[in-house]
């Protein structure tokens, strides 16, 4: 886990902080959901609706898969990793999803986690499919989910190194690199709706749905004047696919 | 009358024993478990620390046993009810954390739900590793 970007939620690496600066200060911070970058907090009203949904709105996928994460809800009880792992056939030397922890204080000064789902962005412009050197992955046409084509992948890790999000693994049964793809191939080509961490999860904090509907719940969550929504590292320009909010 | 006081005396002193005895007797009765109660039913893990809820929160032995909460330990956790659902209906933990008297069950969630991360560091376990991005 040493040194892995994502593992560290405050950690900045120097192009994050180029970037940030490039950006300037308010609009970074407050996309990174006040927890990556923040140094200059803002009031609530302001921080509302900033972050850019136009790109996303855009798309010709149909249904555009997205997740929302309602991440005050998660308690780390796994659920979904074990699910995830179950229905994927995921080794213990890696993961498609996983959670982060990183404390914080409430007014009183008394200590509590924060748990971070986190998984595939499935990114409007995804730097792995980018840097792939044998297309052996890219954009599912149709869903807009980032898949793999093992039998093209040579295993140069050239996308993992391109992921912001730490999202994949090299699986060494496959012999290629694996990652989460919204349980594509086990679940939702086999009519389920949810993927498996979405269904299992008791406290819906990961809703699943189709961001091209205007009457889904995700986007519906999404939409919601009075509250922040923030994605990770929005300053890689990458436009990931993974909403989160407190609600 | 000499001899009178002195057993007026010892009684005197029997008594004073006895109140002594009886006061250590509720030393003992309030003593608690020190290590923290941690549930893992229906999910991983939920922490209660008595020290908290009687030191800090000022509650007797009997605000909770026996009638919320059964003394012996993960009684509770065989319960098919034994849910958040429940506790929204004033069962359990939700006699007090109502929003009222305590913080309501809806709300702090991780000051409870200490995850399997936390479950995993109280009882020494060694997450699994994830070789691929060592």
């Amino acid at each position: 886990m040493k040194g892995n970007r994502s593992d560290k939620p405050n950690y900045v690496t120097d192009e994050e902080r180029r970037e940030f600066l490039k950006l300037g200060l308010k609009i970074t911070g407050v996309l990174a959901g006040g927890s990556i970058l923040s140094l200059v907090p803002l009031p609530e009203d302001e921080a509302k609706a900033l972050v850019e949904l136009e790109g996303y709105e855009k798309t010709s996928y149909k249904p555009h898969y997205v997740m929302v994460i309602r991440q005050n809800h998660c308690v780390d009880c796994e659920k979904c990793k074990e699910a995830c792992v179950k229905t994927n056939h995921v080794p213990d030397y890696g993961y498609r999803t996983t959670i982060l922890e990183k404390l914080a204080e409430d007014d009183e000064g008394k200590k509590f986690p924060i748990f971070m789902p986190v998984l595939c962005n499935h990114c409007l412009n995804p730097p792995c499919v980018r840097v792939c050197p044998t297309k052996a992955t890219t954009k599912d046409p149709k869903t807009g989910i980032v898949v793999m084509h093992y039998h093209k992948c040579i295993g140069c890790k050239t996308c993992m190194a391109a992921c912001p999000y730490n999202a994949r693994y090299f699986n060494e049964e496959k012999r290629a690199i694996d990652k989460c793809n919204f349980c594509l191939d086990t679940r939702l080509s086999k009519g389920e709706k949810l993927t498996a961490c979405a269904a299992a999860c008791p406290a819906h904090v990961r809703v699943f749905g189709d961001f091209s509907d205007h009457e889904s719940e995700v986007w519906k969550l999404v939409h919601q004047p009075d509250k922040a929504v923030w994605v990770l590292r929005p300053e890689t320009g990458a436009k990931p696919c993974i909403f989160y909010m407190n609600d | 009358m000499e001899k009178g006081i002195k057993i007026f005396l010892c009684i005197v002193f029997f008594f004073c024993f006895v109140a002594a005895g009886a006061a250590f007797a509720e030393d003992e009765e309030a003593e608690y478990p020190t290590e923290p109660i941690i549930f893992t039913k229906p999910v991983k893990a939920v922490i209660f620390d008595h020290k908290l809820h009687v030191e800090d929160s000022g509650l007797d032995c009997d605000s909770c046993h026996d009638d919320i909460f059964e003394m012996e330990a993960g009684t509770a956790e065989q319960n098919k009810d034994f849910t958040m659902k429940a506790l929204y209906e004033g069962k359990y933990c939700g006699q007090c954390h109502d929003g009222d008297t305590a913080f309501a069950s809806n709300t702090r969630c991780t000051l409870c739900h200490i995850g399997v991360k936390g479950y995993n560091r109280m009882t020494g376990v060694k997450p699994k590793g994830h070789g691929g991005h060592e």
